[in-house]
């Protein structure tokens, strides 16, 4: 991670109006992490008493009132504890899961992918020209709005087992949030700044490279973060209809099996791949590339 | 760069009769976004700035003087009439207003400060300097005499966000006279800054201007600013906006922000704004 970055919080940089509305999604997270990073003494206990405390807590009560529930109505269809735990462990032991999780990260990588590209390229067309706006406006309401269900429905007929069914769904149900996003970033760019490029005569390359490219990065990482938890819903369905191996076809056997352990387990695990992907990658990234938002105090 | 005298004292001797931005019978109206009426800024507005000369437009807000700015930098182009920068004639009529492809512009190094410093956020002081500098065709180790010239040689390679509001447009002067202009336009330089820090720029900018003159326009609504820094004060009244002044201010540089002179000139171009 930066490191000049931690210590520092206190002031935020005075960004000019127009650039911190195009960095909307993410300005909360960083202002809200400051207190937390107050030079002191017991900085880091503090800093864990705040932040790890209240989630361990909630894990707490969750494994205890599964378990106390589990207990007391002494049901197969409500597996305590120690029994989820080892389903867990043996679902983590077989190679079948991480065969299922690779088929399953390829079909969202590929969807996310083909949306990504198409959403960046409506999505700034968008936001530079009118008759495009309206053009694809009433796509991508429609878009946001219909379930990632019936998409995936929609595509289990229409792409039967091959890859393109997968792969489609995934891209239908991410690219309007995907592109709205963009569009909106696109929107918020600062037309002082491309004033600015233009009167010092900035090559094309240039403009790309030091005005674009950073402008439209806060929109690109959260439109890609909303885009990935839309895509790892849909898959999953898709996998339960459509296709022969994956999660969401192994979610369905577990299912037919009425082993709740096993969906449990497979649910459990796939959350936290994709947890991971969300929060440790993406944010990760959007940390690293908006360092400069942060070293406002010297 | 070539037409430039070597710096003397006396405006007369710096300012050479040939015209260098000259603004010819030029109209432009647009949709006002307040009201949705359209409305002309200009109607067969003609101005004239000779080679080293400086040319203040002063007037109320809502005069059109950012738009004869934005005209003269090729940000807008005129519904008609027609716009040469030292004989070229900068097309007229065409509607692409900014982002759009203008050779004949590309010809002509430009050097602006606009009200806000507008510098990249997200990189380094010198790479915004450096940026221009390359993108102008000029060697990007000139950023750093440039910077040390208005005193940030130790802010170089920090984020503009470190730098304070005085400190970030000093860094957008440096940005503007590192790209060797033949034409400044300054655009209410100073007019977001505090008072003080404000003096501390126009003093600056003089300095610069007097180690290298340039030809230049600069609008402001700062009267006082205006007699301090121009060799003629031209005053714009109205919508379509029209000339209703003009002042050519026969005063030798460097200047003192306390010369009594320049609150006489202050008092009359206030008069003359009415």
């Amino acid at each position: 991670m930066a490191r000049p970055t931690t210590a520092t919080a206190g002031i935020q940089p005075a960004a000019h109006s127009s650039s911190s509305t195009g960095s909307a999604p993410t300005a909360p997270a960083v202002s809200g992490r400051v207190p937390a990073s107050r030079k002191q003494p017991s900085h880091r206990g503090r800093f864990l008493g705040r932040t790890v405390l209240p989630v361990a807590a909630f894990f707490a009560v969750l494994v205890g009132g599964w378990q106390l529930v589990a207990v007391r109505s002494d049901s197969v269809l409500i597996p305590d504890v120690p029994t989820i735990w080892s389903s867990l462990a043996d679902t983590v032991t077989q190679p079948l899961f991480y065969s299922s999780l690779g088929a399953t990260l390829l079909r969202v990588g590929l969807g996310f992918a083909l949306a990504f590209v198409t959403a960046v390229v409506i999505g700034i067309v968008m936001g530079r020209v009118e008759f495009v706006r309206r053009f694809f406006e009433p796509a991508v309401l429609i878009g946001l709005t219909v379930p990632g269900l019936v998409w995936a429905l929609l595509c289990v007929i229409w792409f039967g087992v091959s890859l393109t069914n997968p792969v489609v769904a995934v891209a239908l149900s991410a690219a309007p949030a995907l592109t709205l996003s963009i569009y909106q970033g696109t929107r918020a760019m600062d037309s002082e700044l491309r004033e600015m490029a233009y009167v010092y005569r900035f090559s094309l390359a240039t403009q790309l490279r030091y005005l674009w490219l950073p402008s439209l990065l806060p929109a690109l990482l959260s439109g890609a973060r909303l885009g990935l938890s839309l895509s790892w819903k849909v898959i999953v369905l898709v996998e339960m209809f459509g296709m022969s191996s994956g999660v969401g076809y192994e979610l369905n056997n577990q299912f037919a099996a009425q082993n709740v352990a096993g969906v449990l387990s497979w649910t459990l695990l796939f959350a936290v791949v994709m947890a991971v992907l969300e929060y440790g990658v993406l944010q990760g990234l959007e940390r690293r590339l908006g360092r400069w938002r942060k070293v406002a105090t010297v | 760069m070539s037409g430039t005298d070597t710096a003397t004292s006396s405006s007369a001797g710096r300012i050479q009769r040939r015209p260098y931005v000259v603004l010819d019978g030029v109209s432009k109206e647009f949709t006002s976004a307040r009201t949705g009426v359209r409305e002309t800024v200009f109607d067969d507005f003609s101005l004239t700035v000779h080679h080293g000369e400086l040319v203040a437009v002063v007037g109320a807000s809502g005069t059109g003087k950012t738009t004869l700015l934005h005209l003269v930098a090729g940000l807008e182009r005129p519904d008609s009439g027609r716009i040469t920068l030292n004989d070229d004639t900068l097309a007229a009529g065409s509607p692409t207003p900014g982002a759009g492809n203008s050779t004949d512009m590309a010809r002509h190094r430009l050097g602006v400060v606009f009200q806000q410093p507008r510098l990249l956020d997200w990189v380094s002081v010198r790479r915004n300097l450096e940026l221009a500098l390359t993108s102008s065709g000029l060697d990007p180790a000139g950023a750093d005499r440039a910077l040390a010239d208005v005193g940030l040689a130790e802010y170089a390679h920090h984020y503009p966000s470190v730098l304070s509001g005085g400190q970030r447009q000093r860094a957008a002067v440096a940005r503007a006279f590192a790209v060797q202009p033949e034409l400044v336009l300054l655009d209410e330089p100073f007019s977001a800054l505090d008072q003080l820090t404000a003096r501390r720029l126009r003093l600056l900018l003089q300095e610069l201007w007097t180690a290298r003159p340039r030809t230049g326009l600069l609008v402001t609504h700062n009267p006082l600013e205006a007699a301090f820094l121009a060799d003629r004060v031209i005053v714009l009244d109205g919508r379509p906006a029209r000339v209703s002044a003009e002042f050519t201010l026969d005063l030798s540089r460097p200047r003192t922000p306390e010369d009594p002179r320049l609150f006489t000139y202050q008092n009359e171009i206030l008069a003359a704004l009415g």
